[in-house]
């Protein structure tokens, strides 16, 4: 079976071949494609911020509604008149913190993060149902629009936050200390441990750009969307890890290339918003995103036993019992 | 140790509705084993009988633990037989040999830390009474008699978790009771236990010898093993040199035995240059309950060894050292530098370095390739370019550099490190911690699990790291190792320095009598006896032993 | 050793109920309608849908994993019920086996994914998330459950005594027999074991992936009484039930004792875990408190019981390295 990245490019051309051919509207003039990308471009930056995380072995189940309550930060400064640049950094910021406590409670208070996220998306996703009031914010300035719904040259500004993005964690998790001690931690954190590696201070890191990413999305979500509601963003926690998880990322940490996250990205992204030209509802789309998730990981999964299990088998042939064999040359014991 | 005499008391009480079971006759027939390359075990044959206490002996890595795991389905031997009762046994699995009677107490408990003790008992086979339900009441009350007739005192419906380690050894006593098994092994009981909970095991044992049970029995502590045995079979480096029956051996006859003349022993090293300045000076180190107040020094150039028997506290000594640990009291010097509490991190920047004991769990990572877990202990020392971006070429270059320095035999660096033999690995890992330019080194068992080949290579590496100036302390519990490379051993006992061996009076019988606790008597906690030649520290706080230096 | 009534008294459940008679007595001095039968009876009928899920999930964290789809199953089942009470006038008793039906097939699904081919049960249950949400769009296709017969709804608001709907009578036996499996029979045990020591009780010879299928589908059986239960509450169901009920049966297991790492936990701590939440989160309308908050209700309590728990666990207790990996 060919390397998991090369997998998933042959999907993607694969998926894209099929829906330029069935469906008029998705190639559009060409650039059709890359419009689309605007929709899922919040989705791919939660994944990458997603992705570190899981890498270590831990898990943010917060950050969507991280994301959510970026957007509605954003919304309500801009509401309020303030300066779209204002609104951009607040959001940011509040989203960053939110990841810093959880990654401090992870870290040093040594909870499980399942179980820190768990409440942490409670408490943020009822924060931002009260700072979005009884009439969430929507209408912003044309400057900030532009974040989600502009191009620069046919290429949709999102999409280009997203690749910059996707560059800086690609080359961060793979050529920086941190990155480095991402991995190892969710290799063997005992070893890491022994080698001296920051855990309590690479773990509380992690959380925080994972934080900071959700803000990112968050503010992508309302620029596009032109509102900012409460919900906005808790939809995109199940396509995110979806995206991680299809990408190759190991569940239990330590193993996954950030580039196959983004790749996954483009996969699920193209799918979603090709069965939506085609007509289909965004839940049995949401249906395909499993089935598809399920069904790589199946694939994965048997493969990877039916190689192990032959591997073992011939092992174990080696070392079964074997009929009683005369020792080569050695006397009896020697004198007690 | 206690005589032994009869004991009147509850007759040890086999499981509610099992058969009723006696001793099996079993016997090892031409067993071998290796693993990965290394021979544990060649043609060994041990016959089991029933009503005996069997013990066997050997120094560390002789093949006794081996043996017992392969005699209770836990592993597979790669040739002999194995007769129980006279039938050949074939395909043995745990479970297997729990139903044929064959059960073994392990070293390290393991029990369901959450379950109730008496779950615990009758896991998997759980008494059902009306409706089918679990017969909770009459399981508690068995539980009771069952725990009380091997001497344990608890509660049937405490979470196992929360016995004492002591408390639990007993639990698996009375787990293969339960299970009506008839012949029971016992790898290494006492090493951590205190010498009451030891007296109460051998008083349990001696009952179950009695009921005619057949009973195998692992232990370092020459006196227990005289005290205990009906029969003794001495291995050593996994072959039967020795076999003995109660009143025909003598403590010289078993030690000779144990450690056996060595032909081979290469002349020790000896270095020219005079050690330099102390650069690891630890001063009481008190991390309770293992370490219990030690001081070692190291000089740059000086290979120093700390030998022991198993349980002595080095390793949690060296772990405390290097800040995995938190000490309660005590300091820790580096060149000068105050390291004590430091973490892993400070200690490694500051010039220390700890190459683990089980390179498995905390040393290497598996999955991942050669250059990065070479590189694992300086992330954030590698080249960078434009800022903090790594230059892998480089560091892969380093990463090269280093393991070739080590002699690792590899396909390629990018290989996953789980790929290499053990001696490999181990190789990997000194390449890593050079890497970090130590002053100081702490080897825990840096030839465990290694080929003769490897060992000889970290031997000479561990020399020409001494000999550009590294203070070296090595961990080890083979006897060869210290002799051969150490320029001065500390004795270790029970979290103190117990003596001191330097230049020539480094010789194997010393090590060897400490090795096989010949010397170390139990008497409440406190140590008698050095070997000769060895200097006392208890004028610093070292158990007292200067007025009764024993001489064989 | 300690009399029965102190072990007793350490047990989680009996430690939560405790602080919903806290809680409760406040709420009533502050506010006396609390305590009446109009509002016991609300709170009781609010929390069975809940303690059903939780019930369901607690099977599952026992036995060391996690169910995060129980909320899209529960929402099926009370569409497909809802349909047929709606549309074919189906009655009581059939309508509660469709449910139970329909939950035991989706609950197949998951048993399949962890226990036979063994994927991680944090992603197989979030698959089984997406799939069965999309299948719940894909049932109602545009409708609405809106119809439920009053002989159907009265169930929920009923009260049999002062203060106990019906509704609680049809939750208490299951909550009893779950009970009893989990202690008195070998397959419930075994899920403990399981749960605590996988490797350990394999050797034992306990089928281990066997025991975490049923779990599974167990689960998916408690979810989908839950369905009924939903119609019966709040007749109607629409293509986004359940969809937010995942994470709040989880939060009711914590709460009442079961623990994520497995080994512990039981059928009264969903009970009590689920009425407890309810209690207090209709303690802080009662307070004035904004509905926003609720959520964020739920996340704190959850974040103190587990706080707690690993306070109470850290003292005394053996842990070997390997069960410091995740449930993941």
């Amino acid at each position: 079976m060919p390397a998991w990245g090369t997998c998933l490019v042959i999907a993607i051309v694969a998926e894209l071949v099929y829906f330029t051919l069935t469906t008029r509207q998705f190639a559009g003039h060409g650039t059709g494609m890359l419009d689309l990308t605007e929709q899922f471009a919040p989705t791919g930056v939660l994944a990458l911020g997603l992705a570190m995380v899981i890498l270590t072995g831990n898990i943010d189940l917060s950050c969507g509604a991280n994301a959510s309550l970026a957007a509605v930060i954003a919304g309500t400064v801009l509401s309020k008149g303030g300066d779209p640049v204002l609104a951009i950094v607040a959001a940011i910021a509040v989203s960053t913190l939110f990841g810093l406590f959880n990654g401090f409670i992870v870290a040093f208070i040594g909870i499980d993060s399942l179980l820190v996220t768990l409440a942490t998306q409670f408490i943020v996703t009822s924060i931002a149902t009260s700072v979005a009031g009884a009439s969430p914010p929507f209408g912003f300035p044309s400057a900030f629009q532009l974040i989600g719904q502009g191009s620069v040259n046919d290429v949709p500004i999102a999409l280009l936050i997203f690749l910059v993005i996707a560059l800086l964690v690609i080359v961060g998790v793979g050529y920086t200390s941190l990155g480095r001690s991402l991995t190892l931690i969710g290799y063997n954190p005992r070893a890491a441990l022994y080698s001296g590696i920051a855990i309590r201070g690479s773990l509380t890191a992690v959380f925080t750009l994972c934080g900071a990413m959700s803000g990112v999305a968050g503010v992508l979500l309302a620029a596009y969307y032109n509102s900012a509601q409460p919900d906005i963003g808790t939809d995109l926690l199940l396509p995110a890890i979806t995206a991680v998880i299809l990408g190759g990322v190991d569940i239990f940490g330590g193993r996954g290339l950030m580039g196959e996250v983004v790749l996954a990205v483009f996969l699920l992204g193209f799918l979603s918003q090709g069965m939506l030209i085609e007509g289909d509802s965004s839940l049995s789309i949401t249906m395909i995103t499993g089935l598809v998730l399920i069904g790589a990981l199946v694939i994965k999964v048997v493969f990877e036993r039916n190689f192990r299990e032959r591997m073992t088998a011939r092992m174990q042939s080696l070392q079964t019992l074997r009929p009683f064999r005369p020792p080569q040359g050695i006397s009896e014991d020697a004198d007690g | 140790m206690a005589d032994h005499v009869e004991r009147a008391g509850p007759v040890v009480r086999r499981g509610p509705g099992l058969h009723s079971v006696s001793g099996g006759d079993y016997e090892a027939r031409g067993v071998s084993k290796s693993f990965g390359g290394v021979t544990v075990l060649h043609d060994v044959s041990v016959h089991f009988c029933r009503g005996e206490i069997h013990s066997l002996i050997g120094e560390n890595g002789a093949g006794k633990s081996t043996l017992l795991k392969i005699l209770a389905g836990m592993l597979t031997a790669d040739y002999g037989e194995l007769v129980l009762n006279g039938k050949l046994l074939s395909a043995l699995s745990p479970r297997e040999a729990q139903r044929s009677g064959v059960y073994l107490v392990p070293q390290e408990p393991r029990l369901m830390p959450d379950l109730s003790v008496a779950e615990n008992l009758y896991l998997g086979a759980l008494p059902k009474g009306r409706f089918s339900a679990v017969a909770w009441r009459q399981i508690i009350d068995t539980t009771e008699e069952l725990i009380t007739s091997v001497g344990l005192r608890a509660d049937p419906r405490l979470p196992a978790g929360r016995l004492s380690l002591a408390q639990q050894q007993l639990l698996e006593c009375a787990r293969a009771l339960s299970h009506g098994c008839g012949t029971i092994f016992f790898d290494e009981p006492t090493s951590p236990l205190t010498a009451r909970d030891a007296e109460r095991l051998f008083e349990l044992m001696w009952q179950m010898r009695d009921q005619r049970l057949t009973l195998g029995f692992i232990s370092h502590r020459l006196d227990e093993i005289e005290a205990v045995s009906d029969r003794i079979t001495v291995l050593r480096d996994g072959a039967v040199v020795a076999r003995a029956e109660r009143g025909t051996w003598t403590r010289e006859n078993l030690v000779t035995a144990m450690i056996g003349r060595k032909l081979t022993i290469t002349r020790r090293t000896r270095r020219t240059a005079e050690p330099g300045t102390i650069m690891l000076d630890v001063d009481e180190l008190v991390a309770p309950p293992e370490v219990n107040g030690m001081s070692v020094r190291v000089r740059a150039g000086e290979v120093v060894g700390l030998a022991g028997l198993v349980g002595s506290g080095r390793t949690e000594f060296a772990e405390t050292v290097f800040g995995i640990r938190r000490p309660a009291s005590g300091s820790v010097r580096v060149n000068g530098r105050d390291v004590t509490g430091a973490s892993p991190r400070k200690c490694i920047d500051a010039g220390l370095i700890y190459l683990a004991e089980d390179r498995g769990r905390n040393g290497i990572f598996a999955d991942v390739d050669i250059a990065r877990n070479a590189t694992s202990a300086i992330v954030g020392r590698l080249p960078r370019v434009a800022g903090p971006f790594v230059r892998t070429r480089k560091e892969q270059e380093i990463a090269q550099a280093a393991v070739l320095e080590m002699d690792v035999r590899a396909s390629s660096i990018v290989a996953a490190i789980k790929t290499l033999s053990g001696g490999n690995q181990q190789k990997a890992l000194l390449a890593r911690w050079m890497l970090a330019k130590p002053l100081v080194a702490i080897f825990d068992e840096p030839t465990r699990g290694v080929d003769i080949g490897a060992k000889e290579s970290i031997y000479s590496i561990i020399d020409t790291l001494a000999a550009a100036g590294l203070a070296a302390l090595v961990i080890s519990s083979e006897l060869e190792e210290l002799v051969r490379i150490c320029d001065r051993v500390y004795t270790v006992y029970e979290g103190r320095v117990a003596g001191e061996l330097a230049g020539d009076a480094v010789t194997l019988e010393a090590l060897g009598q400490l090795a096989v606790g010949a010397l170390w008597r139990r008497q409440g906690t406190r140590s008698r006896c050095l070997p000769p030649g060895a200097s006392c520290t208890c004028h610093r706080g070292g158990p007292c032993c200067c007025a009764a230096a024993r001489s064989w | 050793m300690p009399p029965r009534w102190a072990l007793l008294l350490r047990r989680r459940e009996i430690l939560v109920t405790a602080v919903i008679v806290i809680v409760v007595a406040g709420s009533t001095a502050a506010h006396p309608y609390f305590w009446s039968s109009g509002n016991l009876a609300f709170i009781f009928a609010d929390s069975v849908v809940i303690t059903f899920l939780a019930l369901g999930e607690s099977f599952v964290m026992i036995g060391r994993g996690i169910d995060l789809s129980v909320g899209a199953i529960m929402g099926l089942s009370a569409i497909v019920v809802g349909f047929r009470i709606q549309n074919d006038g189906m009655s009581l008793l059939p309508a509660v086996l469709l449910g139970a039906a329909v939950g035991i097939v989706l609950g197949l699904g998951n048993g399949l994914l962890v226990g036979v081919v063994r994927l991680p049960p944090i992603i197989a249950t979030l698959g089984t998330l997406s799939v069965y949400s999309g299948l719940e769009f894909v049932v109602t296709n545009g409708n609405q459950v809106d119809t439920i017969p009053s002989s159907i709804t009265n169930l929920g608001s009923h009260t049999v005594l002062p203060g106990v709907p019906v509704i609680l009578l049809l939750t208490v036996p299951f909550v009893l027999v779950s009970a009893w499996v989990l202690r008195y029979t070998t397959f419930g045990r075994s899920i403990y074991a399981v749960g605590d020591d996988a490797e350990a009780a394999y050797r034992a010879g306990i089928g281990v992936q066997r025991v975490l299928f049923l779990t599974y589908v167990i689960s998916g059986l408690f979810a989908g009484l839950g369905g009924v239960a939903f119609l019966i509450y709040t007749s109607g169901a629409s293509s986004t039930t359940g969809i937010n009920d995942n994470l709040t049966a989880i939060a009711a297991a914590i709460i009442g004792g079961t623990a994520l790492t497995g080994g512990v936990g039981g059928a009264f701590g969903a009970l009590a875990g689920s009425v407890f939440l309810t209690v207090t989160l209709t303690a802080m309308s009662f307070a004035h408190v904004s509905d926003v908050w609720q959520p964020a209700g739920v996340g704190v309590l959850v974040l103190l019981a587990v706080v707690y728990d690993s306070r109470a666990r850290a003292g005394g207790r053996r842990r070997s390295a390997s069960r410091q990996r995740g449930v993941r």
